[in-house]
């Protein structure tokens, strides 16, 4: 059963100091199932992220419909969190403190929320750092803390928005493994932004994949890789074939763009 | 014990460069290369320090310009950091404020004690409304830029959880803004002191300004810098005291506390 369901949804920006408008993205039309993680992959300006923006109702759309559960999606809720790039910490609060942020922005009463935060902090493995302020953690961690912030509204979707991508490789591929092994605790649905290839096909059981100019849908590839994933898939002949699928198209785009270059 | 040394450097140096300083004054004088009459010497101020505390004219003096200047400070971080938050809610009111932020800064103040002199009389109103305007436009100036520049990231972040406009000024603006109003603080204090000094040295009956410009008439140099090294000594404190609220608010970005 589809949760999250978008018909023709096209957003624009004005450009600054003028009446014109840019067309961001346009035509989208795409399906989400309940408990399924969909990644969403496409070259930088593809409007990736502000698709997902949109859905979490941060932004508003120029046409178009996006449903959650069958209700229109108005502005941000509670049946939507999200995990930004950058990982956003209020610095002046600890570990605790910002996990506890979300609860309390969404007026969560006060019984059992301190028994609550230290589950999630526990879940992300932060336990030992629950009392460290975000200047005292690594990369990583400040995304676990990130991660953990956004579960702990107990969402029916996640959001997530390249929360890898200002990671080094190795940490990177430690927290995509891990995420996976909290999404599979309880299926939460999961849509994952990200421009690596791998890691869209890692993380998803479909991939959406999309191009530019302006941003649309291209193609949505099925993953079929059994669970749990392990690294050692990355190898697998199937993977190497999804791999080669998806750099095609997001190497289409990237002609394109050389050839406008050219032109100019 | 090297390490004692290494850590306190700073504080080390300044207090051997400020005993040299003394010294050679001292010696200057004490050899005959300039009068006492000119710039007086440690030994002639210590005393004098003596007799003015015994007299209870330095207390006098001290409590008066101690009051107006904490007058004119309370007054000023009410008064500067109310419009600062107002102002970061209305453009309107903003703009408004704008060039009196530039005069505040541009313009010497001072320039218009006499009217202030007219309107409040001569004593401590006016001198606490000169503090008061000396104080106001960094604390006014950093309470507005503090709140206005609240990280963006953060607010898309708390939005995406349902804050409301209440949330984002309690939750991230304000507290996120509280490192620059204390350096705002630290700014008014000194501006402040300045203020009551110089309003003393035009007109007052009593404080250590007024006894600057009281004793320079009479040229008694020794007398005049009692005073003047009380006040070095206040705006030293001062300071220092602000420096380190101003290190213990914002020791979530760059200290090694973890509280």
């Amino acid at each position: 059963m589809s949760q999250i369901e978008l018909r023709d949804v096209a957003i624009e920006y004005r450009k600054p100091k003028s009446d014109e408008s840019f067309v961001a993205i346009r035509g989208i039309n795409l399906s989400i199932d309940k408990g399924s993680f969909v990644t969403i992959v496409g070259s930088s300006g593809c409007g990736k992220s502000t698709l997902l923006l949109a859905i979490a109702g941060l932004i508003p759309r120029a046409r178009g419909s996006i449903r959650v559960d069958g209700r229109d999606v108005a502005g941000p809720g509670r049946d939507r969190a999200m995990v930004f790039q950058e990982a956003s910490l209020l610095p002046w609060r600890s570990v605790h403190g910002n996990v506890r942020f979300g609860l309390e922005l969404q007026r969560w009463s006060r019984d059992n929320v301190d028994q609550r935060v230290a589950h999630f902090i526990g879940m992300v493995g932060l336990g030992q750092f629950a009392d460290y302020h975000p200047h005292q953690l690594s990369g990583g961690m400040r995304q676990r803390v990130n991660i953990a912030r956004a579960l702990a509204v107990d969402p029916d979707v996640l959001l997530l928005d390249e929360p890898f991508a200002a990671l080094d490789a190795q940490t990177r591929e430690v927290m995509g493994n891990e995420l996976l092994h909290i999404w599979e605790h309880d299926k939460k649905t999961a849509l994952f932004v990200t421009h690596a290839i791998d890691e869209a096909i890692f993380l998803g059981d479909k991939v959406v994949v999309m191009g530019k100019d302006p941003g649309r849908i291209k193609d949505v590839v099925e993953i079929d890789l059994p669970r749990p994933r392990t690294t050692a898939m990355l190898d697998s002949a199937a993977f190497v074939a999804y791999r080669r699928t998806l750099r095609d198209y997001i190497a289409a785009d990237m002609q394109s763009l050389q050839m406008i270059e050219d032109a100019a | 014990m090297t390490r004692w040394f290494e850590n306190h450097q700073a504080l080390l140096s300044g207090c051997i460069s400020f005993a040299v300083i003394v010294l050679v004054w001292q010696l200057t004088v004490d050899l005959g290369l300039v009068k006492a009459f000119f710039i007086s010497s440690p030994s002639l101020v210590a005393v004098e320090f003596w007799r003015q505390l015994m007299s209870g004219e330095l207390s006098t003096n001290v409590a008066v310009s101690l009051s107006e200047f904490a007058c004119g400070l309370g007054l000023a971080l009410v008064v500067g950091t109310g419009l600062g938050v107002l102002a970061s809610w209305s453009r309107t009111l903003e703009y408004i404020l704008e060039p009196f932020i530039w005069l505040g800064y541009a313009f010497p103040i001072i320039a218009i004690y006499p009217l202030f002199i007219a309107w409040l009389g001569l004593g401590e109103p006016t001198i606490i409304a000169i503090a008061f305007i000396f104080a106001v436009t960094p604390l006014y100036a950093n309470t507005l830029s503090g709140i206005k520049n609240a990280d963006a990231d953060l607010i898309r972040a708390a939005r995406s959880f349902g804050a409301r406009r209440r949330d984002l000024f309690l939750k991230i603006a304000l507290p996120g803004s509280v490192p620059i109003l204390v350096a705002g603080l630290r700014l008014a204090v000194g501006r402040a002191l300045t203020g009551v000094v110089a309003g003393e040295l035009f007109g007052a009956a009593a404080g250590l300004g007024y006894s600057i410009a009281y004793y320079g008439d009479k040229l008694k140099t020794t007398a005049m810098m009692v005073s003047m090294v009380l006040v070095m000594i206040f705006g030293v404190i001062l300071t220092q005291l602000l420096s380190l609220l101003e290190a213990a608010t914002d020791s979530w970005r760059t200290g090694p506390g973890r509280s």
